[in-house]
């Protein structure tokens, strides 16, 4: 909006708004007891949102002071009733600044046994937030398969005996069509087979594309007997302190993302380009790590040709206008006229060069989207999928045992394995473990060809020996998954523009300078692509909704206290410092292309106590050191962690 | 774009991605606070998940609302657009019944019908909309949607999922 359509608005106070707490936010929780059947509204106090702001700051805490086996020195596992499924969006959600409608799951994951954050959009924090609450926190387990009905005030568990065994597109078609409602009106996050069967790397889906892919959360939803969440958009309304700063904030991240050449690609194509961009620095992933360098014609990889190959249907998630989220209709094959969810780029690499499917482009799309439907994460099903094939040619997986010869680039192969995994039928009962305990059941050699880190966590989908720093964060994360993230003008955060990416030292230093974003990013219940600009816009777009002052060093304080946290959740996992390493294979050097030769694992040692120095963390026993949580603010976290006399 | 007493609002279906941010933008201006419950443009869906466009008054020439309300509480403004006066409209909702278009609304909580009154000459959709699927201009004013509708809902009528 340009500043002409930003006069004062014309008549009709809501009365609805007048009830608003704190503007920006709808200023409820929803809880949820599976178990006794019941919902209530919970208030949460503006004191509370400006410390803990929403997604995974809200997450965090609610983990911490939730999950504690009694005497709190334990955590729950993530199969006990007692553990929590939040799912939270945050103040930007439901306005109007791009992309703003994000999905938060905080919850100890199968996974790992341990902490997870991790998001989805498409429209569940807007809906959600219309009706009246900021976040979901679930407890217990339900005695027979139930989904959460939400529309404003009316909350029901409802029966989904009727919904079991339907994958997630066709669990919203039965809900949109049995409740009468299309399109956006209603958002469903569910589960599909691999959920209910809890595999450990399944997801939550929604919105037709939209996937929480991380550690194993779809398996907790499965363990709590929840098919899905069925949010109707609410008729309720949301209060900006300062509507006008807002919308002027968020064209000015709207420009920034249609011309910064940090995000202009991002715009133009979303993830698209990673898979030509990654492949000249050897960080995509090809044929489960065994190769660098690709056997096919790169040009029909490019951005616009994979663009080109389909018809599209925008998709985007709330307010957004990235061309990003896209709905694509094959075109030709046996699979024409089928509508797919345009891969990103982590779905070509995942559904596609990871098990070494490289020329069949239509294919990796419809595989890509099946994975989705069964709510499987496409990262860890590419390692998995890929190290099965890779075992089976060198003779460690038997026809026998797997029930079939699955081939590299066998899209079909990988679709039956899709099945067995969501099913846990014959050899994809194992499988279902995840990569980590598949490998370790079958051992070596067998076991040091799989990709996985010790904390029982997959890589994101890319080719970490040629991207330390994502290896490093992936590794030492008490999530598992990237907690710095990709940085996003590191400058602003005193750290350098650039570094070498195989200097250890530097790599280290680095991903600890810029640690604390990206948990800013996914408690505000926007994207992480509509969230790269600086943060100095983020501030002042979050400020404009809620009356705050929030500076730039404040959000990267915030992300690290909630860090800080998350990491005394996964102490009381019991996740020690000595799991926080590659396996071997994903820890190796690579033979080939362009990061040939470059060997992290004689620097690892050296990066991981750097990086402890860095965070003010005890490389020891893994905890947060007193000095360092005094400076975030969480001395009653130092009594927790290291007693009354530290 | 110059604002003209003839601009309307011209929808371009094939561009609309249902991001919904006019409906985020019409709430505003029609209520102060993002209420989209409160838009006077409604973004449909077509083929459930994968095809959207915007639709709000057309300002037609025939006038249906103004012609049947009673207490002549609607009004032309300078933008050219019928428009509401509160203090006159006594809410009966017979203009909601007249406008055969389906774009009057009635607010419960104010007990007034209200409208697109092109927020008087900019209007707030046309300048939120990301992918200009919906612009301001002067021309006439068409049915917009037909051909879209048609060909997007083809899918949906054959049970293609
Ligand atoms: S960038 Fe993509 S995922 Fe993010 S909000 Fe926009 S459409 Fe959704
Ligand atoms: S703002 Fe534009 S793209 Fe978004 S729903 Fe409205 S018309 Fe469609």
């Amino acid at each position: 909006m340009t500043t002409a359509s930003l006069r004062a608005p014309s008549k009709r106070p809501t009365p609805s708004a007048a009830r608003q707490p704190q503007d920006g936010y709808a200023g409820k929780l929803l809880r949820v007891d599976l178990a006794k059947k019941k919902c209530w509204a919970e208030p949460w106090s503006p004191d509370a949102m400006r410390e803990l702001v929403g997604g995974v700051g809200l997450g965090a805490m609610i983990l911490y002071r939730e999950t504690a086996t009694k005497g709190g020195k334990g955590n729950v596992s993530w199969d006990h009733p007692d553990n929590r499924l939040v799912m939270a969006t945050g103040p930007m959600a439901g306005l109007p600044a791009w992309g703003s409608s994000g999905l938060t799951v905080v919850t100890i994951g199968a996974g790992t046994n341990g902490p997870t954050s991790t998001q989805a959009n498409g429209f569940f924090g807007t809906n959600l937030k219309y009706s009246g609450y900021d976040a979901i926190i679930i407890q217990g387990h339900a005695p027979d398969w139930v989904y959460l009905y939400i529309n404003d005030d009316v909350v029901e568990l409802r029966d989904a005996r009727d919904l079991l065994g339907k994958d997630t597109w066709a669990t919203q078609d039965t809900l949109s069509a049995k409740l009468g409602l299309s399109g956006h009106m209603l958002s469903v996050y569910s589960i599909g087979p691999a959920g209910e069967n809890l595999a450990r790397f399944a997801a939550i889906q929604g919105d037709y594309g939209h996937v929480a892919s991380k550690n194993g959360c779809g398996a907790v939803m499965g363990k709590k007997k929840l098919k899905a969440v069925a949010i109707v958009r609410g008729t309720k309304a949301l209060r900006a302190s300062d509507p006008r700063g807002l919308m002027q904030a968020a064209d000015d991240i709207g420009f920034d993302l249609r011309t910064d050449p940090s995000a202009k690609s991002l715009y133009e194509y979303g993830t698209l380009p990673g898979v030509v961009n990654l492949s000249r620095l050897g960080a995509l992933p090809i044929k489960n790590y065994t190769t660098n360098v690709s056997s096919v014609d790169m040009s029909q990889w490019e951005a616009p040709k994979l663009r080109e190959g389909f018809d599209h249907r925008g998709h985007q998630c709330s307010a957004c206008g990235m061309h990003h989220c896209h709905m694509s209709v094959i075109r030709q094959g046996e699979r024409k006229g089928t509508i797919v969810d345009e891969p990103e780029y982590e779905g070509w690499s995942g559904a596609g060069w990871a098990i070494g499917a490289m020329s069949d482009i239509e294919g990796v799309a419809w595989l890509n989207t099946e994975l989705d439907k069964a709510c499987l994460d496409v990262n860890e099903f590419g390692w998995i999928c890929g190290w099965v094939m890779e075992c089976q040619e060198k003779g460690y997986i038997t026809e026998e045992q797997l029930g079939f010869r699955l081939k590299w680039g066998d899209i079909k192969g990988a679709a039956r394995l899709i099945q067995m995994i969501s099913h846990r039928q014959g050899f994809g009962n194992l499988l279902a473990e995840g990569v980590k305990r598949a490998a370790e059941k079958l051992g070596s050699p067998a076991k040091d060809c799989a990709i996985y880190t010790e904390r029982g966590a997959a890589p994101r989908g890319h080719d970490h020996r040629a991207r330390w720093d994502e290896m490093l964060d992936t590794c030492t994360a008490a999530t598992g998954t990237l907690e710095s993230g990709v940085p996003v003008h590191p400058t602003e955060v005193g750290q350098p523009a650039r570094i070498n990416t195989f200097d250890g030292e530097a790599v280290a230093k680095f991903i600890a300078g810029i640690r604390g974003r990206r948990n800013f990013e996914d408690s505000l219940g926007m994207c992480i692509f509509t969230t790269r600009t600086r943060l100095e816009n983020l501030c002042r777009a979050l400020n404009a909704a809620t009356g705050w002052d929030v500076t730039v060093p404040e959000t990267v304080r915030f992300g690290r206290r909630t860090s800080a946290i998350l990491r005394a959740v996964s102490l009381r996992c019991g996740h020690t410092p000595d799991l926080e390493r590659p396996s071997t294979r994903y820890g190796s050097t690579p033979i080939d292309g362009p990061a040939k030769g470059q060997a992290v694992g004689a620097q690892w040692e050296k990066m991981v106590d750097t990086w402890y120095r860095e965070v003010g963390y005890d490389r020891k026993s893994g905890k947060p050191l007193p000095a360092t949580l005094k400076e975030l603010g969480l001395d009653w976290l130092t009594k927790d962690l290291w007693g009354k006399r530290a | 774009m110059l604002a003209t007493a003839t601009n309307v609002l011209r929808i371009h279906p094939e561009k609309c991605t249902g991001c919904l941010r006019c409906e985020l933008a019409c709430s505003y201006m029609q209520t102060g606070t993002f209420h989209p419950a409160k838009s006077v443009i409604r973004v449909s869906p077509f083929e459930g998940h994968t095809s959207y466009a915007p639709y709000t008054c057309t300002q037609c020439a025939e006038g249906w609302c103004m012609t049947a309300c009673p207490v002549g509480a609607i009004t032309i403004n300078a933008a050219g657009a019928k428009d509401v006066l509160d203090d006159t409209c006594v809410g009966c909702k017979l203009c909601t019944i007249a406008c055969p278009y389906g774009t009057m609304f009635y607010d419960p909580d104010t007990r007034k019908a209200f409208k697109c009154n092109l927020c008087g000459g900019a209007p707030a959709c046309a300048e939120a909309c990301p992918t200009a699927a919906i612009t301001y201009e002067g021309t006439a004013t068409e049915d917009w949607l037909g051909e879209f509708a048609r060909v997007r809902s083809a899918r949906v009528l054959a049970g293609v999922r």
